[in-house]
């Protein structure tokens, strides 16, 4: 067996003795497409008071942001789904922002169904406040893309230091925010 | 920020429904939002019980106990909310490499003398001739790289606070000479001042330091141990100058607080009640004074500044990136 991360993610999600456990959540996807130092300090638990109402405006991909939607938040291993419907995949954004992000998390959940469970569904990206719904389909392409994610997502959760800093938009909601900048 | 609160009277403190209520010993009553409370100071005899404990501990409200001759006697500390095995584990690690302790002192001690330096340029350009003061902390700044372990390192520290003390004498009247510093117990007014306002800077840094996962007790400069709380002796140093000092030197020179605001007893001499309801009034408000964060690109509050500091450090230790002690920057 190779060595690689995404083999090694498969073995680890499929339950085989691994020496060194890899895993990916959703939330973990989305990071690496909304900020790398922020899936850095994720991954390792960096946790910053949010008690604090100055820092706790939010973390944007946060889970808690969308408090009052309901949802099945379906348990999968590594990832846990919002709801199936008709036999497919729903993904529940409140707002069409950072769409790529959301996009990536479905993506790597209909890889995850296909290559962990061996289920092929497609899925849907909603967003309920905007009356918008988005078919995601695992191509070719975007199962290449959540592939070469995953080596990426390794190569930063296995390093010693974060990604540097940079300025991004959403800097200025992250809950990260007090803790990177200064 | 939350708020502190203070307690001079004599008197009880309990839960009453949802808030915490103070009845003095003359019976007047007062409310604390707790919802609004960073910590409480209790400055007299005051009673307590373990049901307004726990409720304390619900809202993580501190409670810093000022005991007898107001010296600071220990801090009632909630439940951690935040808990990080990892942090503690790389703050430990980084006090057991003597370079790497020793890396993130000197950065404390540098930190402390450019905040003293602060001051002393700031009366040196008013009437006052501090230059030997400012080329002594100099001269100790440019020893810090120098020290080869904790006890040099402490040694500068030392001398530069000496030279840094020589300020008072300058800058405040000749009512309110200071020779040197002695601690327990203070001998006169000046002494007082600087134990008073120190130990308000030090149970900030505690409170500062609890809201991360960092754990108090583990520290570089200080020896672990030395007090219970020894990561707040490091970052106090650096904030003394700038929350406790300066206004001590406003209090005094604009006669906010006179000889009349002492108890001298045998050899000691300690704030009475009104002297410390005026230094406290004044402290709440330095801390809650904003300044804009060159970084953040807001306004921040000093008290918020020690929050930073903690952060600062803890980023060091997990991540690897540079710890840059605080330095006065406006
Ligand atoms: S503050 Fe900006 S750079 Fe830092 S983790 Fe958040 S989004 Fe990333």
């Amino acid at each position: 067996m190779s060595d690689s991360p995404v083999s090694r993610l498969l073995a680890t999600a499929r339950g085989d003795a691994v020496d060194d456990p890899f895993r990916v959540t959703g939330v973990m996807m989305q990071y690496y497409y909304v900020c790398e130092r922020e899936l850095w300090f994720e991954s390792r638990n960096v946790e910053i008071d949010r008690e604090n109402p100055s820092v706790a405006r939010g973390t944007r991909v946060d889970d808690s942001s969308y408090g009052e939607r309901t949802r099945e938040n379906l348990r999968l291993g590594m990832i846990s789904l919002d709801l199936l419907e008709d036999d497919r995949v729903i993904e529940v954004k409140p707002s069409s922002t950072l769409t790529e992000p959301a996009r990536m998390q479905l993506s790597y959940y209909l890889w995850y169904l296909d290559r962990v469970l061996g289920v092929r569904r497609e899925g849907v990206l909603a967003h309920p406040t905007e009356r918008r719904r988005e078919e995601v389909r695992l191509t070719p392409e975007r199962r290449e893309k959540v592939e070469s994610a995953i080596r990426g997502i390794h190569g930063i959760v296995t390093a010693d230091s974060p990604p540097e800093a940079t300025e991004k938009p959403y800097c200025e909601s992250c809950a990260y925010r007090d803790f990177c900048w200064v | 920020m939350d708020k502190n609160y203070h307690i001079f009277s004599d008197g009880r403190i309990e839960r009453s429904e949802d808030t915490v209520r103070l009845e003095t010993e003359d019976g007047e009553k007062k409310h604390i939002p707790v919802e609004h409370a960073e910590a409480v100071y209790l400055h007299g005899q005051v009673n307590y019980n373990t049901r307004l404990m726990s409720f304390l501990n619900d809202h993580g409200v501190a409670v810093h106990v000022f005991g007898w001759n107001d010296r600071y006697a220990g801090s009632l500390m909630p439940e951690r909310g935040q808990t990080s095995g990892r942090t503690v584990v790389e703050q430990v690690r980084a006090y057991d490499d003597p370079e790497h302790r020793q890396r993130i002192a000197s950065a404390f001690v540098r930190g402390s003398i450019h905040n003293m330096r602060t001051n002393v340029t700031y009366y040196d350009s008013r009437e006052y001739e501090l230059d030997g003061v400012l080329d002594d902390l100099d001269a100790a700044a440019t020893r810090v790289g120098d020290a080869e372990d904790i006890s040099q390192l402490m040694g500068v520290e030392a001398s530069a606070r000496r030279a840094y003390y020589r300020t008072f004498d300058a800058v405040l009247p000749d009512s309110f000479s200071f020779d040197r510093r002695e601690y327990n117990p203070p001998p006169n007014p000046v002494n007082a001042l600087i134990s008073f306002g120190n130990s308000l800077v030090y149970a900030n840094c505690v409170s500062a330091i609890r809201a991360t996962a960092l754990d108090p007790a583990v520290s570089y400069l200080h020896e672990p141990g030395e007090r219970r709380y020894s990561l707040s002796l490091d970052i106090a140093d650096l904030f003394k100058p700038v929350l406790a000092d300066r206004l001590l030197f406003r209090l005094v020179n604009r006669k906010q607080i006179s000889r009349d605001d002492f108890r001298e007893e045998l050899d000691s001499c300690l704030l009475d009640e009104g002297g410390r309801e005026t230094f406290l009034k004044e402290f709440e408000e330095t801390l809650e004074r904003t300044v804009e964060h060159p970084e953040l690109n807001r306004k921040v509050s000093y008290q918020y500044l020690l929050r930073l500091e903690a952060y600062k450090l803890k980023k060091h230790l997990l991540t690897g990136e540079s710890y840059d002690p605080f330095r006065r920057w406006w």
